[in-house]
C-alpha cells in the first residue's frame, strides 16, 4: 500500500476508486447486458460463458471486498440500517455528506446488487431450460428442483432489473439533482476534491494482488463448471 | 434540476419504457393492460368446444412446460387467457388463420425440426388431436362456440391398469387355501376372475346334474369374492336361495333350466352388485322377475327352454 | 377308465437335461426353459399378473382355463367371417354422391398409383346398386338387402373405417385371421385360446365352421392355423351335417370299450416315444387323442341342431341334414352355450367382381344376403335373449372392401353382371356384444366411399381391441419365437378403438 500525492491539475481531483473496482463495475455492466441478450435470442452457450465470467468476478469482488483498497472494501461502505436512514434522512433535509466511496445507500445499494446476482448466478447453475440446453448442475438435481431453479432464475432477473433501475435513478438524482457526478469518478477513479472528505488517507492495494485474485476466482469458476459438465 | 423535475423525467422515460416492454413483450403488456383494467381476461365457457376438446389436450400435452409449474417463451396454455394473449413474441393463435397461428405451425413441423413442438423426446401430437386444433382454429378459436364441425370423435384413454402381483396375493391371501381346496374338489368350476383380481367365477353349467344344492353349499366359504355364476342346467332348487343371497359380490348370476322358482328370485333382492340374470327354463314367473327389471336389472327369462 | 397319468415332472427334468432334442424349440430353450414351463404350470393358473404372463400350463391339458390379464368383458368370440370381400357400398355405406356419378369415368387421382386386383384402364364410376334407408334408434343407414339385420341394428357396432394394406384374397384374409399378411402366424382363435384356453375340456377351444361350396377360403388351413403357437391351439374344422369331425366316431363293429383300449395302447407307445425323445408335442399328441374320445360323445350332441325346436330351426332358417351357413350359426350358438372360446365362421362368396353370375352384384351378392342374413340377425337375437351376448363378442366382416370403380376386366359395359374390384384402402365390419359401444357408426369415407375420412382403423387395431374386450394388453399376450416376442398385433403399435367401447 502508497499514498499517491495530490495530482495538480485545474480543479484539483482525488483519487479514490482502484482500477480492478473500475474495470469490475463496467465488466458487470457489459456482461448482464450479454447475459440478458443471449437468454433472450437463444444464444446459450454465450449466456453460459457470461454467466461464468459473472460468477468469477462476482467472487472476485467479494474477496477484493476482503483485500482490496479502503474504498473498495466492504467495512468502508457497509453501514447498519440507522446509518443509513440517517444519511437518507440528511439527504433529503438539504445536506450533501461527503464520501470518498459508495455512500451508505449506495454501498446497500452494492450489496443488493452483489447478491441478486450472485443469486441469479447460483440458480443458472442448476436451472435448464426444458430443450437442450441446462446448466452444468442441472443434472446433478432432481428435475422439480432444476425447474424451480429455473423459475427462481427468471423470477429474480425482474428484480435485478428493478435494482439497475434504482441505481440508475438513484445515479441520475445525484447527477441532475445534486450535481454530484458519481459516472465520471468510475471511469476516471477520481472524484473532485470538494466532493472528498477532508484529511482522507486512501489505501490502494497493488495490482498484482488484484491480478492474483483474480485468476484464483476464474479459476475456481472454471473448475466449478467443469465439475458440473462431467455428470 | 429540481428534484420533482428529475422525478418528473424519470416518471416519463419509465413509462416510456414500460409501454416499450408492453410492445416488445406482448404477456407484460396484456397483464399490464389488465392491471390497470383496460382489458379483461378472455375467457371460455365451460361447455364449448375449447373447453371440452382443446382444453384437455393442451393440457396433458402442453401445460407441463406451458403452465402453472414453467412458462416456456412466457406462454401458457393452460388456460383460455394463456392461449389468445400469446407468447413473447406475440400472439400464437390467430382466429380463422391456421397458416398465421404459430401453435399450430409449431405442431405440425416434422418432429426432426428444432422448433417443434412438443419437442423432440416427447411424443408429437396425433393426427385426431392435430385436426381439433385445426378445425378450432379455423372455425374462429371461439370461446362460446359448443360444435365444431368434422371434428373426430374423443378418444377416451383407455388405461391399462397396473397391477402389483404382491397386492393381488394379498387379495386372495385370505381364501387361497379355502379356493384350492374346493378347485381339486369341483375341477374347472372355480377361477379367479381375472390374474389382476381376488374375485371368483363358478362355471358349473357344464357339470350339468351332479352339481346340485350340496354342491352349492360347499361353495360359501368363497361367498363375499364370488361375482359371476354360471348354475345353468345343474341340479339346484330353491333351497340353494339363501346360498345365492349370501353371494353379496354377484353381478352376473345364470339360472336357466334349473328348478328354481320365484322364491329364489325373491331372495335375490338383497344382492346389491347383481346386473345380470338368466332364468329360462325355470319356474321363475314374470311378476318376480319385474321386481328385478325396475331395479335396472338385466333378466334374460325368454328363449327356448333347452 | 382312469385317466393316463402322464408324467412325473422332477424326473422329466432329469430325461430332458441327459436326451437329445430334435424338435427346433428344445434346441432354442433348453432344459431349463421347458422344465421351467412344466414345473411353473400350476403357478400359472392362480398366479397373479407379473411382467411377462405366464401361460405355461400341464401339458396334459393344454386347453385348461386361464385367467385373463384384467377383468374382461367378454368371454368368448364368435368371428363371422365373409370371405371374398362384401361390397360395403351395397349394404352399409351410403354414398348418394357416388350414385350422381354413376357411368362417369373414373378420376385419375383415384387411379395414379394404386394396383387393382383386376381393373385396368380407365374404369366407370359404379353407384349403390341397392336402395338405402335408415333404420334403429340411431337413424344408422343400411341397404334393403339387410332386412333382418335391421330389426337388431342396434345392437351392433359399424366400423365403417376398416383399411389395410392388403389387395388381395389369400394375404388379406391371413393379415385379418393372424395379424401377418404372411403365412406361419398364429391365428386369431389360437392366440385366444392360447392366452384363455376354453371352458370345456370335452371339446375343441377353438372350431372352425365353413360354408358355401365346400371350399376353404383363399388362404387356406394356416388362416386357423396356430403357427407358431404349439400346435394344440389350431383350430378343429367341424362340419355342420353329419359327422361333426370326419371319423369322429368309430368304424363299424368297434364299441367304444374297444376303442378305449386301442387309445391305451397307443398311449403307452407315445409315452415311450415321450420318455425317449422328449417332445412335448407328444403329450399334447396324447391329450388330443383322449379329447376326441370325450368328444365321440360330446361333439355329436353339440352339433346336432336337429335337438333344436322347430322355431328355433325357423328363426335361423337352418336345415337339418344340409351344410349351410344358417346350420352353422345355430351350432355356434350351441358351441357357445357350451363353453367353446372361440368359434369361427367362414361363408365364402362375396366376391363380386362381376363376371360369374356369382359374383354379380345383383346377383351374386343378393344370393348371399339371402343366405346369411337371416341367420345372423336370428343368431344376435338368440345369444341375446340366452343373456350370452353379454360376455360373447361378435364381429362380422370381410378382408377388404370394393372399389366405387366398376370392374372391367370382363368386358366393361357390356358385362351384364356388374361388380367391383378389390379395395383395401376402407372397408365395413361391424361388431356386438359385451362391451361394445351399440347402435353407433365409427368411421367415415369420402362421398365416392373411396378413401376413409375420418377415424382409420387398421387391422392390427381391431385385434388390440378384442384382444382388450377378452381382458388382455396385446402387448403383453407374447409368445417368444425367432428371438422375438411375437404377439397377434405384430411390432407396429396398435391402439385400442376406445370410441367404440361402452
Amino acid at each position: 500500500m502508497r499514498n499517491d500525492p495530490i495530482v495538480t491539475d485545474p480543479v484539483p481531483h482525488v483519487r479514490v476508486w482502484d482500477l480492478p473496482t473500475r474495470l469490475f463495475h463496467w465488466s458487470i455492466v457489459a456482461l448482464v447486458f450479454v447475459s440478458w441478450l443471449s437468454a433472450d435470442q437463444g444464444l446459450m452457450t454465450i449466456h453460459l460463458w457470461s454467466g461464468s465470467a459473472l460468477l468469477a468476478l462476482l467472487l472476485f469482488r467479494i474477496g477484493w471486498g476482503v483485500v482490496g483498497s479502503t474504498t473498495s472494501r466492504f467495512r468502508d461502505f457497509l453501514h447498519p440500517p440507522r446509518k443509513v436512514a440517517g444519511y437518507l434522512k440528511a439527504m433529503a433535509g438539504g445536506e450533501k455528506p461527503l464520501h470518498a466511496g459508495h455512500n451508505p445507500a449506495g454501498g446497500l445499494m452494492v450489496v443488493a446488487l452483489i447478491a441478486i446476482l450472485l443469486a441469479q448466478a447460483l440458480t443458472g447453475l442448476f436451472a435448464n431450460d426444458g430443450l437442450h440446453f441446462s446448466g452444468p448442475f442441472a443434472n446433478w438435481v432432481s428435475e422439480e428442483t432444476s425447474v424451480q431453479a429455473t423459475t427462481i432464475h427468471g423470477a429474480i432477473f425482474n428484480v435485478l432489473l428493478l435494482l439497475i433501475w434504482c441505481h440508475v435513478v438513484a445515479v441520475g438524482f445525484y447527477l441532475f439533482v445534486k450535481g454530484d457526478n458519481l459516472v465520471r469518478p468510475m471511469f476516471t477513479g477520481k472524484k473532485p476534491h470538494s466532493h472528498v472528505p477532508a484529511g482522507l488517507t486512501l489505501n490502494f492495494t497493488r495490482l498484482y494482488v488484484a491480478l492474483l485474485l483474480l485468476v484464483l476466482t476464474a479459476g475456481i469458476v472454471v473448475w466449478i463448471v467443469q465439475q458440473g459438465a462431467v455428470l | 434540476m429540481s428534484a420533482l423535475a428529475y422525478l418528473g423525467c424519470v416518471g416519463l422515460i419509465t413509462a416510456l419504457g414500460v409501454g416499450l416492454a408492453m410492445q416488445l413483450r406482448p404477456p407484460f403488456g396484456h397483464a399490464v393492460r389488465q392491471f390497470v383494467g383496460l382489458e379483461t381476461e378472455p375467457r371460455a365457457n365451460t361447455d364449448s368446444f375449447y373447453a371440452v376438446r382443446v382444453a384437455p389436450l393442451l393440457d396433458s400435452r402442453c401445460a407441463g412446460c406451458h403452465g402453472a409449474r414453467m412458462q416456456k417463451a412466457q406462454l401458457r396454455l393452460d388456460s383460455f387467457a394463456g392461449l389468445m394473449r400469446g407468447s413473447r413474441h406475440g400472439a400464437v393463435i390467430e382466429p380463422g388463420r391456421i397458416k398465421d397461428s404459430e401453435l399450430f405451425t409449431r405442431i405440425s413441423l416434422p418432429a426432426s425440426d428444432d422448433k417443434a413442438m412438443p419437442p423432440s423426446g416427447k411424443t408429437p401430437l396425433t393426427a385426431d388431436e392435430m385436426t381439433v386444433i385445426r378445425l378450432w382454429i379455423a372455425a374462429g378459436a371461439s370461446g362460446v362456440q359448443r360444435v365444431v364441425a368434422g371434428a373426430p370423435s374423443p378418444v377416451r384413454e383407455i388405461k391399462l391398469p397396473e397391477v402389483d402381483p404382491r397386492a393381488v396375493q394379498k387379495q386372495r391371501a385370505p381364501l387361497a387355501a379355502a379356493v384350492t381346496r374346493l378347485q381339486s374338489r369341483f375341477p374347472g368350476v372355480i377361477d379367479y376372475e381375472s390374474r389382476s383380481s381376488a374375485n371368483l367365477e363358478i362355471h358349473a353349467a357344464l357339470n350339468g346334474p351332479a352339481f346340485g344344492d350340496a354342491e352349492l353349499a360347499a361353495l360359501l366359504p368363497l361367498k363375499d369374492r364370488i361375482v359371476w355364476a354360471d348354475f345353468s342346467g345343474t341340479a339346484i332348487t330353491d333351497a340353494s336361495a339363501s346360498a345365492l343371497a349370501a353371494m353379496t359380490s354377484l353381478r352376473t348370476l345364470r339360472l336357466s333350466n334349473t328348478k328354481v322358482t320365484d322364491t329364489t328370485i325373491r331372495a335375490l333382492a338383497p344382492l346389491k352388485a347383481l346386473r345380470s340374470i338368466t332364468t329360462a327354463g325355470t319356474g321363475a314367473r314374470e311378476v318376480a322377475l319385474a321386481a328385478l327389471r325396475q331395479r335396472g336389472l338385466a333378466v334374460y327369462g325368454g328363449g327356448d327352454a333347452q | 377308465m382312469a385317466e393316463p397319468n402322464i408324467l412325473d415332472a422332477g424326473q422329466l427334468l432329469d430325461r430332458l437335461q441327459r436326451q437329445a432334442q430334435t424338435r427346433r424349440q428344445f434346441v432354442g430353450w433348453g432344459a431349463g426353459g421347458l422344465g421351467a414351463f412344466f414345473l411353473n404350470a400350476a403357478e400359472a393358473k392362480t398366479a397373479p399378473a407379473g411382467e411377462a404372463l405366464n401361460f405355461a400350463r400341464d401339458p396334459s391339458t393344454p386347453l385348461s382355463v386361464l385367467p385373463p390379464q384384467f377383468t374382461p368383458k367378454v368371454k368368448r368370440v364368435i368371428y363371422l367371417h365373409m370371405g371374398g370381400g362384401p361390397s360395403p357400398l351395397e349394404l352399409f355405406d351410403h354414398k348418394p354422391v357416388l350414385t350422381r356419378f354413376n357411368g362417369h369415368d373414373c378420376p385419375e387421382s383415384f387411379l395414379k398409383g394404386k394396383r387393382f386386383a383386376f381393373i385396368t384402364g380407365i374404369p366407370k364410376m359404379l353407384g349403390g346398386q341397392f336402395p338405402f334407408h335408415q333404420a334403429g334408434k340411431n337413424g344408422t343407414w343400411i341397404s334393403d338387402r339387410l332386412p333382418h339385420l335391421e330389426r337388431v341394428i342396434d345392437d351392433v357396432c359399424l366400423i365403417k373405417s376398416m383399411r389395410t394394406d392388403q389387395f388381395n384374397h389369400a394375404p388379406a384374409q391371413l393379415l385379418v385371421q393372424t395379424g401377418d399378411q404372411r403365412t406361419g402366424h398364429a391365428s386369431l382363435g389360437s392366440w385366444v385360446t392360447y392366452g384363455l384356453g376354453t371352458e370345456n375340456q370335452n371339446l375343441p377351444g377353438f372350431i372352425v365352421l365353413i360354408s358355401n361350396g365346400g371350399t376353404t377360403a383363399n388362404a387356406g388351413k394356416p388362416l386357423w392355423g396356430s403357427g407358431f403357437l404349439p400346435s394344440v391351439y389350431q383350430g378343429v374344422p367341424c362340419r355342420s351335417a353329419g359327422e361333426p369331425v370326419l371319423y369322429l366316431g368309430n368304424p363299424p363293429g368297434v364299441s367304444r370299450s374297444e376303442r378305449r383300449e386301442v387309445l391305451n395302447a397307443v398311449d403307452e407307445i407315445n409315452r415311450h416315444t415321450y420318455e425317449e425323445f422328449g417332445n412335448p408335442e407328444t403329450v399334447t399328441r396324447i391329450a388330443q387323442y383322449e379329447m376326441a374320445f370325450r368328444m365321440q360323445l360330446q361333439a355329436s350332441d353339440a352339433m346336432d341342431i336337429r335337438r333344436e325346436p322347430q322355431a328355433v330351426l325357423e328363426r335361423y332358417g337352418a336345415e337339418p341334414g344340409k351344410t349351410s351357413y344358417a346350420n352353422n350359426c345355430l351350432v355356434a350358438r350351441r358351441l357357445a352355450e357350451r363353453g367353446v372360446r372361440f368359434i369361427q365362421l367362414y361363408h365364402w362368396g362375396w366376391d363380386s367382381h362381376g363376371t360369374p353370375t356369382d359374383e354379380g352384384l345383383n346377383v351374386g351378392l343378393v344370393k348371399q344376403c339371402k343366405e346369411t342374413d337371416q341367420p345372423t340377425a336370428a343368431l344376435l337375437a338368440d345369444l341375446k335373449a340366452r343373456g350370452l351376448l353379454e360376455d360373447t363378442l361378435v364381429v362380422w366382416g370381410g378382408e377388404f372392401g370394393r372399389t366405387p370403380m366398376q370392374d372391367n376386366h370382363a368386358g366393361g359395359e357390356e358385362t351384364k353382371f356388374i361388380g367391383r374390384d378389390h379395395h383395401p384402402s376402407a372397408f365395413t365390419i361391424w361388431m356386438a356384444g359385451g362391451g361394445v359401444k351399440t347402435g353407433m357408426t365409427y368411421g367415415e369415407t369420402d362421398d365416392m366411399g373411396y378413401e376413409i375420412v375420418k377415424d382409420p382403423v387398421e387391422v392390427r387395431d381391431l385385434h388390440a381391441t378384442m384382444l382388450y374386450l377378452l381382458g388382455f394388453d396385446s402387448q403383453k399376450l407374447s409368445y417368444t419365437y425367432q428371438g422375438l416376442d411375437q404377439k397377434l398385433t405384430g411390432v407396429k403399435p396398435a391402439r385400442i378403438v376406445s370410441q367404440v367401447l361402452a
